[in-house]
């Protein structure tokens, strides 16, 4: 038990993540059985896995679905709103009425038509009202959806590059003027590049760190970097449709703000690996 | 030390325990067939389970019937809920992220076959005297907490944290991607969960 124990209690964290595989998943938890330590170390593994979804952007659903939801959980029909029973408008021809009578009717009749024509004109204009309204705040709930997703859809990709097939890793080593610096690029033509650094220098004021993919046309920008008190710092960069494949991956010092192109000293640069 | 680390995890450990006892009687309605239960339950926790069917799926569509599946079952097994392992808000999240991991998976070519499938959550031997008391934390200002504690942990830390979590990926296939040593692997997981629990614990002076 306490070499399963040596070998299994490691597994504590990617447990509760969900991130064992069936097997070794069968062998940790017979040996949870058995072993209160793991136990209580799994407890607090879940208490912080627990809180991992409640760092995601959060995004209302379509209000239509709390319908769908409960009527297809239910089996029950979809749920109605509680409109007012349509008044039925029945004209009931009686033979054998006197005219005098059949003119009375008819006026109270035409009456009552013209009346409820109205009626009817005002509730539809206020019908009409509240759709505009309702219209209006679908499509502000719908522009809140769309930038909630984008959000999502960025975190999402910059995970993503890591699980990509086609993915290419690209090792930058630091140059004179930053010996001490590493930094590794992770480049998928399609979920992007991943670029982390670590021991650059301080920025000198009104400068700033430049991140390039050099293809066999021109670099290209991949964005800007302002380093951490110890020096590190990650970009995500959204590959262009077009790009060329990297020849080569550099970060220069430029001025705060950006250049379109490379001016100031190289601090980094690195080949991609062959695969 | 278990009841401590509940009132500093919580925060506002009055209002957490009242909307787990009222998140209670609404299952307890939905078990007896009242759907009023159920649409209560959604209320309060379909907009959370919607976003991490959508951070993990990327697409609204497949996100809402993840959502929508996600209720179904809750109201099929309202009966089945056992307060002792977990607060209903944890049991409904847990059942959106496999839900959503599965589909995403389908989505994939994966040789290796599945891999555990609902984060541990379903230890019936674990003696469990407290809720799951993170899972409490759906208040906005809460979720961004544990949001920066997360972008505060050394970059590979995070990575092999979300990819597991978001991504569905397995310890070994986080090795392989990262290409580091599963060992490493294991221990970056344990160390950037170790921070996420005390940045956690932290809430409350």
């Amino acid at each position: 038990m306490n070499a399963a124990h040596d070998e299994l209690k490691h597994d504590a964290a990617a447990y509760a993540l969900g991130a064992l595989e069936p097997a070794e998943r069968a062998a940790f938890e017979a040996h949870l059985a058995t072993c209160a330590e793991c136990a209580a170390d799994v407890r607090e593994m879940r208490l912080a896995a627990s809180a991992l979804p409640h760092t995601v952007p959060q995004v209302s659903p379509p209000p239509s679905l709390r319908a769908r939801i409960l009527s297809h959980a239910t089996g029950s029909a979809p749920v109605t709103s509680s409109d007012t029973p349509r008044p039925a408008l029945v004209v009931h021809e009686r033979r054998g009425l006197p005219a005098w009578l059949q003119i009375a009717a008819m006026l109270v009749i035409g009456t009552g038509v013209a009346f409820y024509a109205q009626r009817m004109q005002a509730r539809v204009s206020n019908l009409e009202a509240q759709l505009q309204q309702a219209q209006t705040l679908v499509a502000a709930a719908e522009r809140q959806t769309l930038e909630a997703r984008n959000v999502a859809f960025r975190a999402q990709s910059a995970m993503g590059v890591f699980a990509a097939p086609d993915v290419a890793r690209i090792d930058l080593a630091g140059q004179p003027a930053a010996q001490m610096a590493r930094a590794r690029a992770l480049w998928s033509r399609a979920r992007g590049m991943v670029f982390t650094v670590s021991n650059l220098p301080a920025l000198p004021p009104g400068r700033v760190y430049q991140v390039w993919v050099v293809t066999a046309q021109a670099p290209v920008s991949a964005g800007l970097l302002t380093p951490d008190a110890s020096g590190g710092g990650s970009v995500y960069f959204e590959t262009p449709v077009d790009i060329l494949p990297p020849t080569a991956v550099a970060v220069t010092l430029e001025p705060a703000g950006g250049v379109p192109a490379p001016t100031g000293a190289m601090y980094l640069v690195g080949k991609p690996s062959p695969l | 030390m278990v009841i401590w680390l509940f009132a500093a995890v919580v925060g506002f450990p009055g209002r957490s325990s009242e909307s787990q006892a009222e998140d209670q009687r609404s299952l307890q309605r939905a078990a007896s067939g009242d759907s009023g239960g159920l649409g209560a339950l959604y209320d309060r926790h379909g907009r959370a389970v919607y976003s991490l069917a959508l951070r993990i799926l990327g697409d609204e569509g497949d996100a809402e019937e993840v959502t929508q599946d996600v209720f179904a079952q809750a109201w099929r097994r309202a009966s089945q809920y056992e307060a002792s392992r977990g607060t209903v808000a944890a049991w409904l999240l847990v059942m959106a992220r496999t839900r959503a991991i599965d589909r995403f998976r389908a989505r994939r070519v994966r040789p290796e076959g599945r891999v555990q499938d609902d984060a541990g959550l379903t230890l019936q031997q674990l003696p469990s005297t407290t809720p799951d008391v993170a899972s409490e934390m759906v208040a906005a200002e809460r979720g961004q907490r544990v949001r920066r504690a997360l972008d505060d942990l050394p970059f590979l830390q995070r990575v092999a944290i979300e990819l597991a979590y978001f991504e569905g990926l397995s310890q070994r296939e986080i090795a392989e991607r990262l290409e580091q040593p599963l060992g490493t692997v294991k221990t970056r997981m344990r160390l950037g969960l170790l921070k996420l629990r005390d940045a956690l614990v932290e809430v409350q002076p």
